[in-house]
């Protein structure tokens, strides 16, 4: 966040404000030794810094460094030997996936912001950041998240705002610190279900996606306080999704074996079938006690939230005849949720439109 | 006869907010010169600064003058993506100067009668720093976003007559609820509100 900028109006002999000034090189000359090795802040954003200034490698005690709005290109190993360094932020510069250093990853950053970059990818490099609390490449050209994401196990903010990200994999789900997650402004088609797992999320920011409904799993998140989905093409009207191929004779097999729960012992099958007999999902439909395999239905529900908006939310079912007991109509698009119409304080905003 | 007032250029927000008290005295209030008024003051950080409060999830709103109970301002603070709902004024006036970064203000009609199907945009533009824009309920309504990923924003906002609701609508459908408006610092000084519901 930009909180930072205001901080800095407070000047403190620890800090060193260099902002709008010019500038293309750093000379610490007027600085002496002992105030170098005292300072903790340098603000030096809004410079003309083609090149990174080595000589804030002098800075031994550096804890904040924000070098945004300059034209860098590449980021040198020397940063690394900064090892009080806990905030970087470098936006609006000319970086990309190629421009940190190999060893970048063994900083003990606990906050980078590299918003308004060229990054395509993210680097293996900011995986290696166990510490890290605050991430973010907002405004950047991801079209992906890697999966290795989930390495950042500290993580609470990620911020990936403004890129051309079309899925997030579920890995996302296991960065269970993770309270402010931002994916709008993207390509995003779908929510993995997973993503319930996140529950110390308190502020989800879809907006501006290619989301048509969501995962009914979402009404898992209890600390939920914020959620956008705006700009979506969100499904208004009900509509019943009829396409659905039948199940396999080995389906229909392995469903039998379950809802009829014949016994059987591992020596009674050969492996591949045991290992797909323990594949079965629960059809959701709280009022069925059935299971599928591969064959189910997308089934769209509309859930109020709050009492005021009607959500499309997605889930399986084990066929098209497997309905809550409370629909209508087949064409009706007045269904609600029976066992869950989220309660008002669940959502504080549910900026749908 | 409204005495017309010899308005000079506030060089500070201290003065611009004693040439507003001075202009919300009398009963009328003549909008043109009250968004002349607040584009010309030049915004200055360190004057406002202190009223500056962000918050990660959301925007807020900080009040820094109650205007003789004639009109609120007050500095709302966007972080990045940070966006409101479309909402009315409560037959109030509005007006919004940016101290900082950038605004997009879209703007829409009011719903018709059965409040059926998506609302109609009217006009989208994205406002700079120093200007200021105006609305009221007879303009329509508007959504007010941040949509920068890498700078926040800080806007000054004052409402005549004061109103502490207004209603919020659902883009898709025109159905709209009314929401209750709260501050998060009132002249400086963080504001915790206790939760009712």
């Amino acid at each position: 966040m930009n909180m930072e900028a205001f901080s800095r109006i407070e000047r403190r002999s620890t800090s060193l404000d260099l902002t709008h000034m010019n500038l293309d090189t750093l000379s610490l000359e007027n600085i002496g030794d002992e105030r170098r090795k005292a300072i903790q802040q340098l603000h030096v954003a809004f410079n003309r810094f083609s090149v990174f200034p080595h000589n804030v490698c002098l800075l031994s005690s550096l804890q904040f460094l924000d070098i945004s709005n300059n034209q860098l290109t590449v980021i040198p190993e020397e940063i690394a030997r900064l090892s009080s360094l806990r905030t970087l932020i470098a936006k609006n510069n000319r970086l990309n996936q190629f421009s940190l250093p190999k060893d970048f990853g063994t900083m003990q950053l606990e906050t980078l912001n590299l918003s308004g970059n060229r990054f395509e990818e993210v680097p293996p490099q900011f995986l290696k950041l166990k510490g890290l609390l605050s991430l973010s490449l907002g405004g950047n050209r991801l079209s992906s998240i890697p999966a290795e994401i989930e390495n950042l196990t500290r993580l609470e903010m990620l911020y990936l705002g403004g890129n051309l990200i079309t899925a997030i994999p579920p890995e996302l789900a296991n960065l269970l610190r993770l309270r402010y997650l931002v994916l709008c402004d993207n390509r995003i088609h779908s929510i993995p279900p997973q993503l319930t797992r996140l529950h110390s999320l308190l502020s989800l920011s879809l907006h501006n996606n290619l989301l048509t409904y969501l995962p009914r799993e979402i009404l898992s998140l209890v600390h939920l306080q914020e959620l956008s989905l705006r700009g979506n093409p969100l499904v208004v009207r009900f509509i019943r999704d009829m396409t659905y191929n039948p199940p396999s004779l080995l389906e229909l097999a392995g469903r039998s074996v379950k809802s009829q729960n014949v016994s059987y012992h591992p020596s009674d099958l050969p492996s591949n079938l045991l290992h797909y007999l323990s594949l079965a999902s629960k059809c959701p439909n709280p009022k069925c006690a059935g299971v599928y395999f591969e064959s189910c239905v997308r089934h769209i529900r509309f859930v109020d939230f709050c009492g005021k908006y009607r959500l499309p939310l997605m889930h399986y079912l084990c066929s098209p005849e497997c309905t809550s007991p409370c629909s209508s109509t087949p064409q009706s698009d007045a269904e609600s949720e029976d066992e869950s119409s989220v309660p008002a304080d669940r959502l504080q905003r549910v900026l749908l439109g | 006869m409204d005495q017309h007032t010899e308005v000079t250029k506030p060089q500070t927000l201290d003065e611009l907010i004693q040439i507003l008290h001075k202009i919300f005295e009398g009963d009328e209030i003549n909008v043109e010169e009250v968004q002349n008024i607040m584009e010309s003051y030049e915004s200055n950080p360190q004057e406002w600064v202190k009223y500056a409060k962000f918050d990660q999830y959301r925007y807020t709103r900080n009040l820094v003058d109650e205007g003789n109970g004639k009109f609120n301002l007050m500095i709302l603070c966007w972080g990045e993506g940070h966006g409101s709902s479309i909402h009315d004024h409560t037959d109030s006036h509005c007006f919004m100067k940016l101290l900082q970064g950038q605004l997009k203000e879209t703007l829409f009609e009011w719903p018709g009668g059965r409040a059926q199907g998506t609302m109609v945009q009217k006009s989208q533009r994205v406002l700079q720093e120093n200007q200021c824009a105006y609305i009221n309920d007879s303009i329509g309504l508007h959504r007010v976003e941040n949509v920068s990923h890498t700078e926040c924003a800080v806007s000054l906002h004052l409402y005549s007559p004061p109103f502490q609701q207004c209603q919020a609508f659902d883009q898709r459908t025109g159905h709209k609820n009314t929401v209750k408006m709260t501050f998060w610092s009132k002249y400086g000084e963080r504001t915790p509100v206790v939760s009712v519901v």
